[in-house]
């Protein structure tokens, strides 16, 4: 048997787009790397509250940085990801609480799909601007992620439950005592220590804190552990 | 002789520790990639009140990541950086604009030490290491005294606008210019990215020196 994988906690919200480059390059490297990535669903929103942070879109600069951002990183990453035409009410109005609940009641029932389910969100969102705050687009994300009508609908009706509710707020707790100010952060566990990096920017840092090798943000699929 | 290197203008304030890491990388590189690396001296003070940001430190996780950051960057990039014991006092309070004059100052009359110069005023501030810039007392002194001159106060004021103009919202900002393209990215944690703008090789923030254009 060979040394225990170490373990990468992924918090995220389907809202915030360089989660989902970050999600998308560590879904590559999980079986590169010798890691256990666990999915955290969190909400974003929570988290600004939390930190006395505030969205960088409502900078005027910031945003305009992030709409080019965002077009260079489709193509380096390679995730078809684009701006939704009316951004700030997508971002700023509309939210993605309903969209979280949704994914925590996926992974405390069904986790095996958290990631398909998950990827289906931004597809919808972050790459074919599509809404996702209302029931009938949250059950279309996961139909298309392979769940049959009635499980959708079931984890649908589980979302609006205490339960729920409250494993959204203590995973989006976590997040805020590993020190987050945003969304992704990406903690990783090596050697009885702990590490919170920060964006989806830090993948090469976070490497280096594993001790493993950085192939960019599109590893070569051939170099996958059996 | 080969294609015409690409400009590569790098906008810093020796008061960003990133601002540093980044400029390490790019000095690094710049004899390694097809690039001209030209060192654009700027006020992060007045590029924050242009753009309406706030210092990240404000923000307390802000400031707590920042600092665990600095230790774990110090060690991949391999800069002896490391936070003043009265952070909030440099940043916030002292801040950097006679220091930021000088360098335009030195920019305008020995740009080839500007990048040495640079270095010194990082180390003074960044680092409890301090090497001297090989810079003589009178050469030093002259520059001073240019410093408060207008000349210097307008150099300063316009290549910070000119970084204003190019979208900046914070420090350090690295603009290349790729055919006929002008692309700008923040941070020092991009420079893979702009690797792949320029259509380069990038090899980590410590590349091997032998891999160096002769």
């Amino acid at each position: 048997m060979g040394p225990v994988p170490r373990t990468l906690e992924l918090f995220y919200d389907v809202l915030s787009p360089y989660s989902w480059l970050g999600f998308e390059i560590l879904c590559r490297y999980q079986n590169i790397w010798n890691i256990n990535l666990q999915l955290r669903p969190s909400f974003l929103g929570g988290i600004m509250k939390d930190s006395g942070n505030k969205a960088p879109a409502l900078i005027p600069r910031k945003a305009q940085y992030m709409a080019n951002d965002i077009k260079v990183l489709r193509q380096h990453v390679q995730v078809p990801i684009q701006f939704p035409k009316d951004f700030f009410s997508v971002i700023l109005e509309k939210g993605s609480l309903s969209a979280m609940r949704f994914l925590t009641a996926v992974n405390l029932e069904h986790p095996e799909v958290l990631e398909n389910v998950s990827r289906e969100l931004w597809m919808r969102v972050w790459s074919r601007d599509e809404d996702i705050t209302q029931p009938q687009s949250i059950l279309a994300a996961a139909e298309k992620a392979g769940m049959s009508a009635e499980q959708a609908q079931g984890l649908l009706e589980k979302s609006s439950t205490s339960k729920v509710k409250n494993q959204l707020k203590e995973t989006t707790e976590a997040a805020c005592r590993y020190g987050a100010f945003g969304l992704p952060i990406t903690v990783a566990h090596v050697d009885g220590q702990t590490h919170m990096v920060f964006g989806s920017d830090r993948m090469e840092l976070l490497a280096y804190l594993l001790g493993e090798k950085w192939m960019g943000p599109v590893p070569p699929a051939v170099n996958a552990r059996l």
